[in-house]
């Protein structure tokens, strides 16, 4: 890889969380320093409790971290309002959750349309961007379904979609494959692989998944809180 | 985009909808039945105490209603009486003269007051001659005829065919005093005035007190009870004699006026009391519903949705369900109110109210038994959802993304 074409589109500096649920305090993430650059399609392992959703909850804004800090795009997270927060992830940060992340009463067609709704992209283009969306993700004929008549894979294609489809710098998926079955989860993962390529959009994994790592480009490993080993492939 | 999540998410919640929409719905129609039910009541007193009695406005000479007085009368009654006929929305006039004396009959004496009236005028406007429970109503040329109150016979223990000698003054400072025959008993539904109350042919009571021609009083009926304080300014502005008062019943009859004001406003606290039911109904099924989707909202926030737009989707699905109940209350509210203006309910006891005895119940279809619970019911909805808006623009996106 030609590092010094790449920007850096995630710094994390000594991010520490502590959550203090019913007064007992637990350091989920003690100390983490990452950069993650542009076009990296990463992975972020670890066992059970090692703070990978936390980590990406953070470094979206989802979270703050209770110390440290983090860049985003070039700006700092912490010293933004709730408003700028929300159109910033709007337009930088594409999600995909671990499962049941549509809105139910919206057809996949709206839903895979709703941030660019949000971010005032015009009613033509916005049908084209969607139409075209669903096919590469596989998804054509289900554009007017709601998402229960659709299979979990299904769903999370939709979900795919609609975080890729405003084109956002950065998509983070925690765990996008642990609800669905193997094959479904190949071919969702071969999907993002060649989206990852095509457009050059940055994505980080938290997942459980061996098949995940394996076509992950760079492996992050976290254990209690912190980065236990970090390596390209 | 919002309104069209917040219209759906009605119709896929459709028992939580239905359960809030309920509550909305029979808070609705009970506001409406209370306001139907209390301005039937109301206006049926009004009616009742106005057309049969007191009139819908009054004219006498300046000052005579804060201290009647046998001089205090209006001179040119008829000149006055075709003024206030040509005043449209006036359907009927009645001039009336007053006097107070001393009735005997037989060996028995009390005080009276002496009511003059236009037997045919009186009978067209204030319907005098359905007051007559025995006997027979006053001829209409005077003709030494006396109709009694009930109450007054029983004190001097008169029956139909006694006569009755009336002592009094006359407006000259003469001694007064002839004989009447008795022809009728009313009853007016006015027990004190039935028990002092003795009509005689205006002529007749013109002559006793030497008025030669003179009222006291003007009594008119108006066709539209609602058009009273335009058609009062309109018989002012005609007769234009700043010597004469016009006031209407509210003027007229303050102390019945004012008590009829307390009692509606006592009804609006039962009309809060509903209404705070309702509203607790509400604010728990809207509660439990944002609490259970607790993690759609965090889904709608992490993806871009602005916390202001997730409030607006809470308080619009609140308010989306209110109109829908508005539409349902209305209908049956002005179902109920119309089928008990029609046949009413009938009190297990005939009631009294300020002298006037009410049987049946009858309720009334107007603008207010619609408006004002619309209004309530939609302002309270409002209310009480933006508890749980709050709540759910304020939901963290992280915390909510792990409760499944
Ligand atoms: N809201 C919270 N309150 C208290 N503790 C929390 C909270 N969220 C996470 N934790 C704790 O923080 C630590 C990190 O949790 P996190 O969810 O980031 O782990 P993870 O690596 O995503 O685990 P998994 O692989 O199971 O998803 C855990 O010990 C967890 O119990
Ligand atoms: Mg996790």
């Amino acid at each position: 890889m030609e590092q010094n074409q790449k920007t850096d589109v995630i710094v994390a500096e000594s991010v520490t969380k502590v959550y203090a649920t019913d007064g007992i305090p637990v350091n989920a993430l003690n100390g983490i320093d990452l950069t993650i650059q542009s076009g990296e399609f990463t992975a972020l392992v670890g066992p059970s409790g090692s703070g990978k959703t936390t980590f990406l909850n953070i470094i979206s804004g989802l979270d703050s971290p209770t110390e440290g800090k983090v860049w985003l795009a070039g700006k700092v997270l912490s010293e933004m309002s709730g408003n700028e927060l929300s159109d910033f992830r709007r337009d930088n940060i594409g999600f995909i959750f671990q499962a049941y992340n549509l809105i139910p009463v919206l057809t996949v067609e709206e839903n895979v349309e709703y941030i660019m709704l949000l971010a005032g992209v015009p009613k033509a283009e916005r049908h084209e961007r969607v139409i075209a969306m669903l096919e590469s993700v596989g998804l054509t004929g289900v554009a007017s379904r709601v998402p229960t008549q659709l299979s979990g894979g299904q769903q999370q294609r939709v979900a795919i979609a609609r975080a890729m489809v405003s084109e956002p710098a950065i998509i983070l998926a925690d765990e996008p494959t642990a609800n669905i079955d193997s094959k479904t989860g190949a071919d969702l993962l071969e999907m993002m692989r060649r989206l990852n390529e095509e457009t050059g959009m940055t994505f980080i994994f938290s997942t459980h998944d061996p098949m995940v790592m394996e076509s992950a480009r760079r492996l992050i490993t976290l254990r209690d809180g912190r980065v236990d080993t970090d390596e390209a492939k | 985009m919002i309104l069209k999540i917040a219209f759906r998410n009605t119709f896929r919640q459709k028992r939580r909808t239905i359960l809030t929409a309920l509550a909305m719905i029979v808070g609705f129609t009970l506001l409406s039945l209370t306001i139907g039910l209390s301005d039937g009541a109301y206006g049926n007193i009004i009616t009742m105490f106005t057309r049969n009695r007191i009139g819908h406005i009054q004219v006498h000479r300046e000052g005579y209603l804060d201290k009647p007085s046998l001089y205090k009368t209006i001179d040119n009654v008829s000149a006055v009486g075709e003024v206030i006929q040509s005043v449209e929305g006036v359907e009927a006039w009645t001039p009336r003269v007053y006097g107070a004396g001393l009735g005997s009959v037989g060996e028995k004496s009390t005080g009276i007051q002496i009511i003059g009236v236009d037997v045919a005028r009186e009978t067209q406007a204030t319907r005098f001659d359905q007051k007559v429970v025995e006997g027979s109503t006053l001829g209409e040329t005077a003709s030494h005829e006396a109709v009694i109150g009930k109450g007054l016979a029983k004190i001097v223990s008169a029956a139909v065919g006694s006569e009755i000698v009336i002592v009094s003054q006359g407006a000259d400072g003469s001694i007064a005093n002839d004989l009447y025959r008795i022809v009728g008993i009313v009853e007016s539904g006015d027990d004190a005035t039935d028990r002092v109350g003795c009509y005689l042919h205006i002529e007749d009571a013109q002559e006793l007190l030497v008025l030669n021609g003179r009222a006291h009083e003007i009594v008119v009926i108006v066709s539209n009870i609602n058009q009273v304080d335009k058609i009062t300014r309109a018989i002012k502005t005609q007769l234009s004699d700043s010597t004469l008062d016009v006031a209407p019943w509210q003027e007229v009859a303050k102390s019945f006026y004012r008590a009829m004001r307390t009692d509606q406003q006592g009804d609006a606290i039962s009309r809060l009391v509903i209404m705070l039911i309702v509203a607790i109904g509400v604010l728990n099924t809207v509660l439990m519903s944002v609490l259970e989707r607790t993690r759609e909202y965090g889904v709608l926030k992490a993806v871009g949705t602005k916390p202001m737009q997730v409030f607006w989707l809470v308080v619009c699905e609140v308010v989306i369900i209110a109109l829908g109940s508005i539409c349902v209350g209305a209908l049956l509210g002005v179902l109920v109110n119309y089928l008990l203006s029609i046949y009413g309910i009938t009190y297990p006891e005939e009631i009294t109210y300020g002298g006037m005895k009410l049987k049946t119940l009858y309720a009334t279809v107007n603008v207010r038994c619609l408006v004002i619970p619309a209004i309530t019911v939609m302002l309270s909805a409002a209310i009480v959802s933006l508890f749980p808006a709050i709540k759910a623009a304020r939901i963290l996106p992280a915390k909510a993304m792990r409760t499944h």
